[in-house]
């Protein structure tokens, strides 16, 4: 069974926010609700000031505290691919996941729009559904179990990793890599559009992947891994742009 | 036995005046969630995910928990003063349990969903889990309590093993309720093991606060109305024990301070902006200083009016005190950049606040039908 990581290179990432948009239309997000972002902070004072940006999915942490925490098991991890996903049918909406997740990557969509209008009046929703965004994908890959889908009212979703398209994929392969033809399809959206190519998924349970490579040989690091959670998600930071940040960093004092 | 003539009139008058505030904040409340859903409140994914309205269940669950330790305390150890409010105390612990699950459910995005979810997928690692585990043998024990005391001529010896059950109930439960923030290693504002024993404290205090004003209240806030037993209480133990338990808290509140403000970790910077803020001071000052020396003074803590007011600001501490722990763990954003600048800002809604007061009016109507039915004042038969 694959266990299925991300490297991102630091060092390559403009901040374009091309992989925020593939997400939003892939999964489709409410606007200012991104799954996946880029957060822009700055360091330091005037005249000496640095724009940053720092590219955030969900870590899909190996020991994920919202896991933990969810008293209905509605969060979990699967534990064929080690997707952390949310089961829309179990989760009875009390955000303690989101309380207990270090990245501030959850969402509760049933609250106040992010972002101005409200574009879920526009296209209301039909049914239990939150809203209709004209980009929607068929109902039939509505998937609630696995938190695919136009996120009900009440309930927490997440990035799942492109879990429709990732678990589709062949079994056995190292890398999902979208200049590949043969796994183009199963990657990710945020790693397919990815235009400085700063992003690389695969099996981080297979020696042979790039992504185990590329950590090994460029040093990754994960996000806040004192507490513990284990993201799979690594960050490549060669130096000539951000470190890895902690929460202090990412906002004004 | 104690008893006194139950003041009917005035619970006739508190049970409208509830019922109205109640009709009148819970139509508030269900138009604004019916017609905005849970944008009625002012929480976002970006920063406060758990605003007023789990500081109040927080805060009734807290004070429902304290009333039903200092009833089970008396009847457990035949405390014969204190055994003469326990029957009050057990009554208040239900409205206060009412009122906090009332806004609970309220909030919750599935609430009835999480009646079968919680119990029936078994997630142990959860604190949640565990406190609705609690909460359920807390229910159980505290309604057998009150049918237990409800029948003429009751004694503390019959109720003393149901006695011990509550208490191990309402301890498991207000602990657990402090491991549900003081777990969360993530956001070392709440994070400590500390917290469940301040959880604790705070619960205690709550209890006697309330069970100070709302036996007051039963009395048209006259001591001169009180059974003898219960003023014996009032004007011998009870001030002394509600003095104590303030200095635990103040003691608990000033190491926290000092740590927070003291330290250099990310995420304990809230403590500045909590230190600073008006209502902290508020709570610190009057909210306990005040009490504390009304309590410590000979002349004054017996004087039932000084009591009150002293309930009063204490229960009004401890609610900022809730209000300041939940939402300053949430203040300071998870990785949002620039779409939180600096620490998040939080007010609560119009509909928060109606909910703050439909679960208020909702204990007061409970706690009416109480003084209506049952004969509150009743002590155990000695």
């Amino acid at each position: 069974m694959a266990k299925w990581g991300m490297v991102i290179d630091l060092d390559k990432c403009t901040g374009c926010q091309a992989c925020t948009t593939a997400c939003a239309m892939e999964n489709n997000r409410l606007p200012g609700e991104n799954w996946q972002d880029v957060i822009f902070y700055h360091q330091g004072t005037y005249p000496n000031v640095n724009l940053h940006w720092f590219p955030r999915p969900c870590m899909h942490c190996e020991n994920p505290s919202c896991v933990d925490v969810c008293p209905t098991k509605a969060t979990y991890k699967d534990p064929d691919g080690g997707f952390v996903l949310v089961d829309w049918n179990k989760c009875i909406g009390c955000k303690y996941c989101m309380i207990a997740c270090p990245y501030g990557v959850r969402f509760y969509t049933d609250e106040r729009s992010p972002i101005e209008p409200d574009i879920r009046k526009v296209f209301p929703g039909d049914g239990n559904r939150q809203w209709s965004p004209p980009y929607r994908a068929p109902d039939s890959r509505d998937d609630w179990r696995h938190g695919v889908g136009i996120q009900p009212h009440g309930v927490v979703s997440k990035c799942t990793f492109c879990y429709h398209k990732v678990s589709q994929a062949p079994k056995g392969v190292a890398d999902l890599d979208e200049d590949n033809p043969e796994t183009k399809e199963y990657t990710p959206g945020c790693v397919r559009v990815c235009a400085p190519k700063a992003r690389y998924f695969g099996d981080l349970d297979n020696p042979a992947s790039r992504v185990n490579r590329l950590i090994a040989d460029k040093g990754g690091v994960r996000l806040k891994d004192h507490t513990g959670n284990k993201p799979q998600v690594y960050y490549l930071a060669g130096g000539a742009t951000a470190a890895v940040p902690s929460t202090r960093e990412t906002h004004n004092r | 036995m104690t008893t006194a003539t139950a003041p009917m009139a005035r619970s006739n008058t508190v049970l409208w005046i509830a019922l109205a505030g109640l009709v009148v904040s819970a139509a508030f409340v269900l138009f604004s969630l019916a017609t905005l859903g849970h944008a009625a409140f002012n929480t976002t994914s970006n920063g406060v995910q758990w605003g007023l309205p789990i500081v109040v269940y927080d805060f009734f669950l807290l004070t429902s928990t304290g009333l039903a330790t200092i009833a089970a305390l008396a009847l457990l150890f035949d405390a014969a003063d204190f055994a003469a409010i326990a029957k009050r105390c057990l009554w208040l612990a239900i409205c206060g349990l009412v009122g906090g699950v009332t806004a609970l459910f309220l909030e919750l995005g599935y609430p009835l969903r999480s009646l079968w979810a919680i119990p029936l997928n078994l997630q142990t690692d959860s604190p949640l889990f565990w406190k609705v585990l609690f909460i359920v043998l807390y229910v159980v024990t505290l309604l057998m309590m009150v049918g237990r005391v409800s029948r003429p001529g009751w004694s503390g010896r019959s109720t003393r093993g149901l006695a011990l059950v509550l208490l191990f109930a309402a301890v498991g439960v207000t602990m657990i309720a402090g491991s549900v923030f003081g777990m969360m290693a993530m956001r070392p504002f709440w994070f400590g093991g500390g917290i469940p024993i301040a959880f604790l404290i705070e619960s205690a205090l709550g209890g006697l606060a309330f069970a100070l004003f709302f036996t007051y209240m039963a009395y048209g806030f006259r001591q001169d109305r009180l059974p003898s037993a219960v003023r014996e209480l009032f004007t011998g133990r009870m001030p002394m024990v509600f003095a104590s338990v303030i200095v635990l808290h103040v003691l608990f509140v000033g190491a926290r301070v000092v740590a927070g403000l003291w330290s250099n970790a990310d995420g304990l910077q809230v403590w500045h902006h909590v230190v600073s803020s008006p209502l902290f001071q508020f709570e610190i000052w009057l909210g306990l200083a005040a009490p504390l020396v009304l309590m410590l003074s000979p002349g004054l803590r017996t004087k039932g009016g000084v009591q009150i007011v002293a309930a009063a600001l204490v229960m009004l501490a401890l609610f900022i005190a809730r209000y300041s722990f939940i939402i300053g763990g949430q203040l300071v954003p998870m990785f949002k950049g620039t779409w939180v600048h600096g620490l998040v800002q939080y007010r609560p809604s119009l509909a928060e606040w109606a909910l703050l007061l439909l679960a208020i009016f909702v204990a007061n109507v409970v706690n009416a039908v109480g003084e209506k039915r049952y004969d509150l004042s009743q002590g155990p038969a000695t």
